[in-house]
C-alpha cells in the first residue's frame, strides 16, 4: 500500500475528498489535458484551479452541489445520485448512469 | 562534502554528494536520449530534479495547485492479494477494496480487477464480474474502469492454442513463430473486445489495459485492435492504455499499426498510436535499473517521459509501481523513493496524472 | 582489393544486415586472405553488435535468428578449412528455465535465446520447471551454467533453493548459477549465493561469457 498512498499524499488531487474525480472524468471522458480539464472543472464548479484539490473548499461546494462527499450523510446523495448530479454538471454522459435510466419502468 | 540519503534501483539505501547526483541525472539522462532519440531536459530541469532529490524529508509533496489525478491499476489486488504481487493479504470483499480506496485514500479513480488479473481467465466468470461491476457502479462516485493484462502470454501452448513463438524461434521457425503470435493477437483482440462489451453493459465507466506489449509486439497490436473496436462501438468510453516497459520488443518484427512498425518504440512514438487507436489515457512506462541509482534512474524517467507528454495528443498518466517510472524495484516501497520520483514526474515531465 | 581488415568489416556487416546470402559471399572471399578461426572470430563480432541491436530496439527476435542461421551457415563453410579436431563447438552448456510455480516465459525464452546465438548449447526447460530437473538436465549433459528465471516473489524463492541442491549434490562449485525476472535483483543474488545477475538479456549474456570465461 506504500505505492498508492504515497502517490496520493504526494502528488494526488484526493478524488472525492475534493475535485479529483471530476478532473479525471474530464480526461477520461475528452481526452483533456490536466491544465484544460481543470479550467473546464473549475470554471463548472465556480472556484479557482487552485481550490480544486483543496478540501476546505470543495467540501462545502459538493455537499451543495450533491455530488458525494466521503462520509455518509444522511439523506445526501451517493451513488449513482451524484453521479446523475456530476452529469449534469460536467455536461457528460456517465455510462452506470445511463443504464439505470434504461431500468427505470 | 554533503551527503544526501538515496536510493539504489534496487531500494538499498546509498549517499551521494551533489556533484554525484548531478553527474547521474546526467547520465541517466543522456542514456534515454541516445536509446529514444528524445530531447534532453534542461539544465534548469536537471537542478530541479537534484533540488527534488536533495530535499531532506522522507515525504515531499507537489506545490500546491499542481496536483494531479492518480488512477490506479491492479484492482484491489494490493489489498487482498497474496500471492507475491504486491497484495498485502486483507481478506476483504472487492466491494470493500474499492470504497476503501475512493474513501479513506482518496483515489481520483479506481478500477475492478480479478485476482489472475489477465483477460482471458475473465471470460469463465463474466457474469460473475458484470454483477460486481454493477455493485460498485451503485456505491461509488469516482470513475470505475475495468482493469486487466492482455497478456498474450496465456494464448501459446502450454496455456493457449497457439504454438509457443519463443520456442519456435529456437529451432529457426521463424515464418511459424510470427504465425502464431498473428494468430494469437487475432483471438486475444476478440477476447478483450468481448469481455469489455459485457463489462459497458453492465456501467463499467471504460476499460484500462494494463502492462500492454508485456508479450512483445503482439500483445501491443493485438490492444491496439481491441482499442480501435471498443472506441467504434463505444464512442463515450474512458479506454486507458498503459504499458509493460518502455519499448515494445520486436518478438514478431514486422507488425504495423497505421503503417508504423510497432517493434523497438518508444513512449513517445506509443502514445500517437494509442491516440489514433482511441485510447484517452496514455500509461507511458520507463524500466528501472536495480543496479543504477535513484538519480541515474529518476534523470532517464523523466527525459523519456517528458518527451512522452509532449508529443502525446492525449493526457498521459505516468505508470509509477514498483520497478518503474524512477521508482526502484521492491515489494515494500520506499516512501522517501516514490515520493521524490512522483513530486518529480508532476514538476518536472509535466504528466497529466499518475 | 580484398584485404583482411576489407573482409573483417563485410563479414561483420553481412552478419549485422542479417543476410545469409551476404554472409557466405563474404565468407568465401575472406578465405583468400584468412584463416578459419579469424573468420569465426570477425562473425562473432557481428552476432555481438547484433545483441546490442536488439538490445537498442533497433533489430528484433526475427532478426537476431535469421543472423544467428547465417553465421551457422557461414561457420559450417570454414569448418572443412579448419584441422579435423577442430570443428566449432558450443562454448558450454546452459541449463535454463522459469522455476517451479511460475508460468511466465517470455523473458527467460529471449535470454535462452540470445544464449544460443552468442554460441552456447541451451537446453531450455520451459516454465514451472521442478527444480529437481536443472539439476539433473546439468548433470546428464554436462551442463556449466544454470539460468534461473522467476516473476514473483514468491517463486524467486526457488532460485534458492536450487542453489542448495547443488550444494547437497556437491556440484556447486563446478556449475555457474545465473538468476533473472522482474524482481531478481544483484543484491538478490550476492543474498542467496547466485553467481550473477543480469539487468536484460543483453547484460545475461555477456555476464555468462564473463563467468565462464568466454571471451
Amino acid at each position: 500500500m506504500g505505492m498508492p498512498i504515497t502517490h496520493i499524499m504526494t502528488s494526488g488531487m484526493s478524488g472525492i475528498r475534493a475535485a479529483g474525480d471530476l478532473v479525471a472524468r474530464m480526461e477520461f471522458s475528452k481526452s483533456m489535458r490536466l491544465k484544460p480539464a481543470k479550467e473546464y472543472v473549475a470554471k463548472k464548479l465556480g472556484v479557482s484551479t487552485f481550490d480544486l484539490s483543496d478540501e476546505y473548499v470543495m467540501r462545502e461546494v459538493r455537499e451543495n452541489l450533491g455530488i458525494g462527499v466521503i462520509t455518509s450523510v444522511a439523506g445526501a446523495p451517493k451513488g449513482h445520485a451524484a453521479k446523475m448530479n456530476i452529469e449534469k454538471l460536467l455536461g457528460i454522459k456517465i455510462n452506470c448512469c445511463d443504464k439505470f435510466r434504461k431500468q427505470m419502468k | 562534502m554533503t551527503e544526501y540519503a538515496l536510493r539504489r534501483g534496487d531500494g538499498q539505501r546509498l549517499f551521494l554528494t551533489k556533484n554525484q547526483i548531478r553527474d547521474d541525472l546526467q547520465d541517466g539522462m543522456n542514456d534515454a536520449c541516445e536509446l529514444g532519440s528524445v530531447p534532453a531536459l534542461s539544465s534548469d530541469e536537471l537542478d530541479k530534479l537534484a533540488e527534488i532529490l536533495m530535499t531532506p524529508g522522507r515525504m515531499v509533496g507537489v506545490e500546491t495547485g499542481m496536483e494531479v489525478p492518480v488512477t490506479h491499476d491492479i484492482g484491489t489486488i494490493r489489498l487482498d492479494g497474496d500471492q507475491g504481487n504486491s497484495g498485502v493479504g486483507i481478506p476483504s470483499s472487492r466491494l470493500v477494496g474499492m470504497m476503501f480506496h475512493e474513501r479513506a485514500m482518496g483515489a481520483d479513480t479506481m478500477e475492478l480487477g480479478h485476482i489472475d488479473y489477465s483477460f482471458k481467465p475473465v471470460k469463465p466468470v463474466i457474469s460473475n464480474e458484470m454483477q460486481a461491476m454493477e455493485v460498485v457502479q451503485q456505491n461509488m462516485i469516482v470513475p470505475i474502469l475495468y482493469g486487466a493484462m492482455p497478456n498474450m502470454g496465456l494464448y501459446y501452448t502450454p496455456d493457449g492454442p497457439f504454438e509457443n513463438p519463443g520456442d519456435l524461434m529456437k529451432n529457426f521457425k521463424i515464418k511459424e513463430a510470427q504465425e502464431m503470435t498473428e494468430k494469437s493477437a487475432e483471438h486475444l483482440t476478440r477476447d478483450m473486445v468481448w469481455i469489455m462489451q459485457r463489462m459497458m453493459k453492465a456501467g463499467a465507466d471504460g476499460v484500462n489495459f494494463d502492462t500492454t506489449g508485456a508479450a512483445g509486439d503482439g500483445d501491443l497490436y493485438a490492444t491496439l485492435h481491441a482499442v480501435e473496436a471498443l472506441r467504434k462501438q463505444f464512442p463515450k468510453m474512458y479506454i486507458e492504455t498503459g504499458m509493460a516497459g518502455e519499448m515494445v520488443l520486436g518478438m514478431h518484427g514486422e507488425l504495423e499499426y497505421n503503417g508504423q512498425l510497432l517493434a523497438g518504440i518508444w513512449p513517445h512514438q506509443q502514445a500517437k498510436l494509442l491516440a489514433k487507436a482511441g485510447s484517452n489515457i496514455f500509461g507511458p512506462v520507463v524500466n528501472t535499473n536495480t543496479s543504477k541509482s535513484s538519480p541515474w534512474n529518476l534523470g532517464r524517467a523523466v527525459t523519456f517521459v517528458k518527451a512522452a507528454v509532449k508529443e502525446s495528443p492525449i493526457p498521459c498518466h505516468v505508470n509509477m509501481g514498483m520497478g518503474v517510472g524512477g521508482i526502484p524495484m521492491f515489494e515494500t516501497p520506499t516512501v522517501d523513493a516514490v515520493s521524490h520520483a512522483s513530486k518529480a514526474m508532476v514538476e518536472v515531465a509535466g504528466v497529466d496524472g499518475i | 582489393m580484398t584485404t583482411v581488415e576489407s573482409s573483417k568489416i563485410e563479414l561483420f556487416d553481412a552478419i549485422v544486415a542479417y543476410n545469409k546470402e551476404k554472409v557466405l559471399a563474404a565468407v568465401n572471399k575472406a578465405r583468400t586472405v584468412m584463416g578459419p578461426q579469424e573468420i569465426i572470430d570477425a562473425l562473432a563480432a557481428g552476432m555481438n553488435e547484433v545483441g546490442v541491436r536488439f538490445e537498442r530496439g533497433k533489430l528484433f527476435l526475427p532478426h537476431v535468428m535469421v543472423a544467428a542461421d547465417a553465421m551457422t551457415a557461414g561457420v559450417k563453410v570454414v569448418e572443412q578449412d579448419l584441422p579435423k579436431s577442430g570443428g566449432k563447438e558450443a562454448l558450454a552448456v546452459c541449463v535454463t528455465g522459469t522455476v517451479e510455480g511460475d508460468v511466465h516465459d517470455i523473458g527467460k525464452s529471449i535470454v535462452s535465446t540470445l544464449l544460443q546465438c552468442a554460441g552456447y548449447k541451451v537446453f531450455d526447460l520451459g516454465r514451472d520447471v521442478p527444480l529437481r530437473n536443472f539439476i539433473d538436465t546439468c548433470k546428464a549433459e554436462n551442463g556449466r551454467m544454470i539460468g534461473m528465471s522467476a516473476l514473483m516473489t514468491t517463486t524467486m524463492q526457488g532460485q534458492k533453493e536450487c542453489i542448495e541442491m547443488l550444494k547437497e549434490e556437491g556440484i556447486r562449485d563446478k556449475v555457474k548459477v545465473m538468476v533473472g525476472g522482474a524482481p531478481a535483483t544483484q543484491a538478490w543474488a550476492d543474498k542467496i549465493g547466485a553467481d550473477g545477475y543480469g539487468e536484460n538479456a543483453g547484460e545475461a549474456v555477456r555476464k555468462a561469457n564473463e563467468l565462464l570465461g568466454i571471451k
